[in-house]
């Protein structure tokens, strides 16, 4: 105990210490999230003219058909990316556990590669993939013989949302897959080799033993998920705007929309906190729903 | 029943390899190709240059400007990293050794930081920024990538140099080191590893961020690569080589430090990943 009080210094000189850091963190983070709920009360489209309307902004809000369809892209992204990046992650990690699987250190090392890439590279580089004319898949199909499926990937209203959301799947297998190799290293060995005894196929042992294991990693798994993918923009700015139309807009894409397309900085703020809180609510939402199963 | 097992076998391994090819083949596409004419890439988009050929690169750099992003680059990349780990190893010291009042407060507010999606606070803080002056400067960039970078960092470090014995510091403190001086003389020196992970994580951060970049940034001079990339494309619309070598320039540097850096980047990411 006297070791203790030797090497702390005073409250004043950790204050001190901390200052830095957390004034750069309030400034950047913690301040401008209240003026976003303060302006968010106000009719302002960024000259000295601000005009109170209370909760005018809100009440728009809930209204706003993009907004809205901005949002159900989003959970569109998000369910697919569930079931996409988190069942192929996982399978391709059962996959590398297994003794026949060969390459195994190529297969970790290039799966993760995009996902240390930029988000604005993947999206070029997934806009020439889909270009109509010039793209490497309608040249692939065409190759192919498979003509008919040559389509206008990113210009078409109806398969868009499709076509954007592969990226983002594809971008992030590798770290879900890396999340839940780190996870199976823990689980121990004994449990598979008692399995082994009693005769369980490797296939029975990933389903009673691997899988519910991994229950908290899956949840894990699948907070950030949700997490990631409310905050999409780069990939979609780069691809499509959120075009044709609104057909591929995002809440990011959309608050970027109002703000700096259309300068309504005040209704731009009310889309930023309605972004935010319908994004806290559905990590809170899937955290909830993960403790109840423990139940 | 062995050969069908074998058979299974065999396809998933197919199945397995193809997929990977799937990951890295479009990078590789776009090396490739940027060494090709913009004719020669109309003709056969898949095809390997005929010979390999640097004007695209000589173009980006001269016209396009690319030098200029690139710098701009690793200019806010390099003074950012540098002060998200020297504040960020203060904060966590303080975090992991002392108990003070505000504590949990500063803990949570970080937490918090890694869980909120920041492109809420785009709009805000491009209010923020425009009202003090700071929008469209050469440091306005560091800001946000510092206050975002923070949380990862300080929580790698906490978790860190809570297992490292208090013994050291009482020593240093009977031969009349300061409170600095232990920080980056006595704990920094052992925190190599971890120093290192948050070093290539806060690096790949700065160096992919697109958003703030975007909207904080107005002069075609102090843009960084990201943006810089959207600049080519509206430029030449469909000189794809051209663009691929712009883009090829901005993966190289990300590409060296990943396969220089493999275990580190994968073990930084998981650690903040469960932590989050």
């Amino acid at each position: 105990m006297v070791g203790k009080s030797a090497i702390k210094p005073s409250n004043r000189k950790i204050y001190l210490y901390l200052l830095p850091g957390l004034a750069i963190y309030a400034f950047v983070v913690l301040i401008p999230l209240l003026m976003a709920v303060r302006y968010s009360f106000y009719d302002w489209s960024g000259g000295p003219n601000l005009t109170f309307v209370g909760v005018d902004n809100f009440r728009e809000l809930l209204r706003d058909q993009v907004f809205w369809t901005s949002f159900g892209n989003n959970v569109f992204i998000i369910i697919m990316s569930v079931i996409g990046q988190v069942g192929i992650a996982f399978f391709i990690s059962v996959l590398l556990t297994r003794s026949w699987v060969k390459f195994k250190q190529f297969h970790r090392t290039v799966l993760f590669i995009p996902t240390v890439l930029a988000a604005v590279i993947i999206g070029f580089l997934w806009s020439m993939v889909y270009n109509q004319n010039y793209g490497l898949l309608n040249f692939v199909l065409k190759a192919v013989g498979l003509e008919g499926w040559v389509l206008p990937w990113l210009d078409d209203p109806d398969i868009v949302m499709g076509a954007v959301t592969i990226p983002l799947i594809w971008q992030f297998i590798g770290f879900y897959m890396i999340i839940f190799m780190a996870a199976m290293q823990n689980i121990p060995d004994e449990l598979y080799e008692a399995a082994e005894i009693d005769g369980a196929s490797s296939w029975k042992q990933t389903l009673y033993i691997t899988l519910p294991m991994l229950k908290n990693t899956f949840k894990v798994a699948i907070m950030l998920c949700i997490a990631g993918n409310m905050k999409v923009f780069d990939h979609i700015f780069v691809m499509t705007g959120g075009g044709p139309g609104n057909s591929s807009t995002v809440m990011a894409q959309y608050a970027y929309d109002v703000s700096f397309e259309r300068f309504e900085l005040g209704y731009g703020s009310a889309v930023s906190i309605g972004m935010l809180v319908l994004s806290l609510l559905l990590i809170g939402i899937s955290q909830w729903i993960g403790r109840r199963g423990e139940e | 029943m062995r050969a069908f097992a074998w058979i299974g076998k065999s396809t998933l391994n197919t199945l397995l390899f193809i997929f990977s090819l799937s990951a890295i083949f479009p990078i590789v596409w776009m090396i490739y190709s940027s060494f090709k004419t913009q004719s020669e890439f109309t003709l056969n988009i898949l095809s390997l240059p005929s010979e390999w050929n640097f004007s695209n690169y000589v173009e980006a750099f001269k016209i396009g400007q690319l030098h200029n992003y690139f710098f701009n680059s690793v200019y806010i990349s390099f003074i950012s990293v540098f002060l998200i780990i020297f504040l960020a190893f203060i904060i966590g010291y303080m975090l992991a050794r002392f108990a003070f009042p505000g504590r949990t407060i500063i803990y949570v507010l970080f937490l918090f930081g890694m869980l909120i999606p920041i492109h809420g606070l785009l709009v805000p803080i491009f209010i923020e920024f425009r009202s003090t002056g700071l929008l469209n400067q050469p440091y306005t960039l560091i800001l946000p990538y510092v206050a975002f970078g923070l949380p990862i960092a300080i929580f790698l470090f906490e978790t860190f140099i809570k297992q490292i014995p208090k013994e050291i510091e009482e020593a240093a403190i009977m031969d009349g080191c300061s409170t600095f001086q232990i920080i980056f003389k006595v704990i920094f020196p052992m925190a190599g590893p971890v120093i290192a992970t948050a070093t290539i994580l806060s690096f790949l951060y700065a160096w992919n961020e697109f958003p703030f970049a975007l909207v904080l940034i107005q002069s075609p001079e102090l843009r960084t690569l990201p943006v810089g990339l959207t600049n080519f494309n509206g430029q030449y619309t469909v000189n794809y080589p051209q663009m691929m070598a712009a883009m090829s320039v901005t993966v190289l540097p990300v590409l060296i430090v990943y396969l220089a850096f493999y275990k580190k980047i994968i073990k930084g990411m998981t650690a903040g990943a469960v932590k989050g």
